[in-house]
């Protein structure tokens, strides 16, 4: 994918289908207070181990459907976006981008099993699925070339590239710190703490370009309240 | 290494390991502090670590006292670096850009232990699994880097998650203190890793975890009858592999 695509696009609004996995109805429920029926998401699903008796009968009442997905090998959160590409195919939508919000918290098993199902979204789709939380976007680039336009002012200061998976023979433009065919891998090296190639005042930042022979995980900060 | 070893010994006060501390800079958890830092022979913190570990002891500050703090010095207040310096507590700048904070502290500990001929079981971390993604990541790079630094097994705490890197090899864990959460993870960070284990709920049997294709996240611990002890976990692995579980807080 050659042409250039900005993961902070995404923050500006809006959505075309809005979906809750399990517990995150919870999550959904407590932040809306007031203003519950404005945030009304398209569906729920999950193996409901999570949601409370009260959230789940809320939304039910409200005409959200609520889709059970009881198989114990993929978590909730695969499961949801299974759901979603085949709601986007069913409704014919036009999309560029799936967003997940929450993910990279909390226990840190949980935050693998984000990582491992958008290694599992490679082969579910074509779109890009990032996942925003706080601060950190993550979005995991497949092998090939990557054009990411970082200049949207949303940018934090940050920027990473992860091989989870494995090594990954890596070159980029348009960091401070770029890789030039450079082996990414555990142990030996990591690019955690980098940014952005300096730019002269006035003047937009450039993509950042990434090569990569194997699934390589991108990792952004978010500018919280200018900072 | 077929010698049990049980990573959540640290945290309990009747628990027989000698550690070494070091905190980083994320909030920290009073409980695991206090727990912590009453056993450990050396205690440090990495930059930043100075000014968490300054707020949360408000009040009682001549009580924990770090031996020595060191770091790049970008994140430590000029008032945090003041008080600590005016206490006696050493300042140790270490300006490679190559090294995160995290491994530098490290570095340090080791060379302390050696110095000072100190007999010590575990380094322990708190701090550095939660927050920005990459300095996550840059911890679990870290464990990597220790792996070839020192044969102590050197392991993470944040909250209610403990991290550990399981070198190549066979290990077996305890798993019995009590304070384990219900969850616990093998996760092939680095690469893929031929795996077996017993003492899980969802044991592995020769099989290859890998991103993309299989990792263990929200596994769990063999059920035992009423009464009897759980069994140690036993994981051998051909490459690095991360264990992770969750530790009780408060009872849950």
């Amino acid at each position: 994918m050659n042409e250039e695509w900005t993961p902070l696009d995404c923050l500006l609004p809006s959505a075309l289908l809005r979906a809750c996995a399990d517990g995150a109805a919870n999550q959904l429920y407590n932040i809306t207070a007031g203003d519950r029926d404005k945030f009304l998401p398209d569906y729920i699903s999950g193996d409901f181990d999570s949601i409370t008796a009260e959230v789940k009968a809320f939304y039910a009442d409200k005409g959200c459907r609520l889709m059970e997905t009881a198989d114990q090998d993929l978590t909730d959160y695969t499961k949801c976006l299974a759901i979603m590409l085949e709601e986007i195919r069913t409704q014919k939508l036009q999309v560029d981008t799936i967003v997940t919000l929450g993910g990279l918290a909390g226990r840190l098993d949980q935050t693998m099993a984000s990582v491992e199902t958008l290694f599992h979204a490679l082969s579910m789709t074509q779109l890009p699925v990032l996942i925003i939380q706080e601060a950190s976007l993550a979005y995991l680039l497949k092998p090939g070339n990557h054009r990411l336009g970082v200049n949207t002012g949303l940018e934090g200061e940050w920027c990473s590239l992860i091989p989870v998976g494995g090594p990954c023979q890596t070159t980029t433009t348009g960091l401070k710190w770029n890789l030039n065919d450079q082996v990414l891998q555990f142990g030996k090296l990591v690019s955690t703490s980098n940014t952005y190639e300096p730019t002269a005042p006035g003047k937009p930042r450039k993509p950042v370009t990434v090569t990569t022979d194997q699934p390589l995980l991108w990792s952004m900060g978010i500018l919280i309240d200018g900072k």
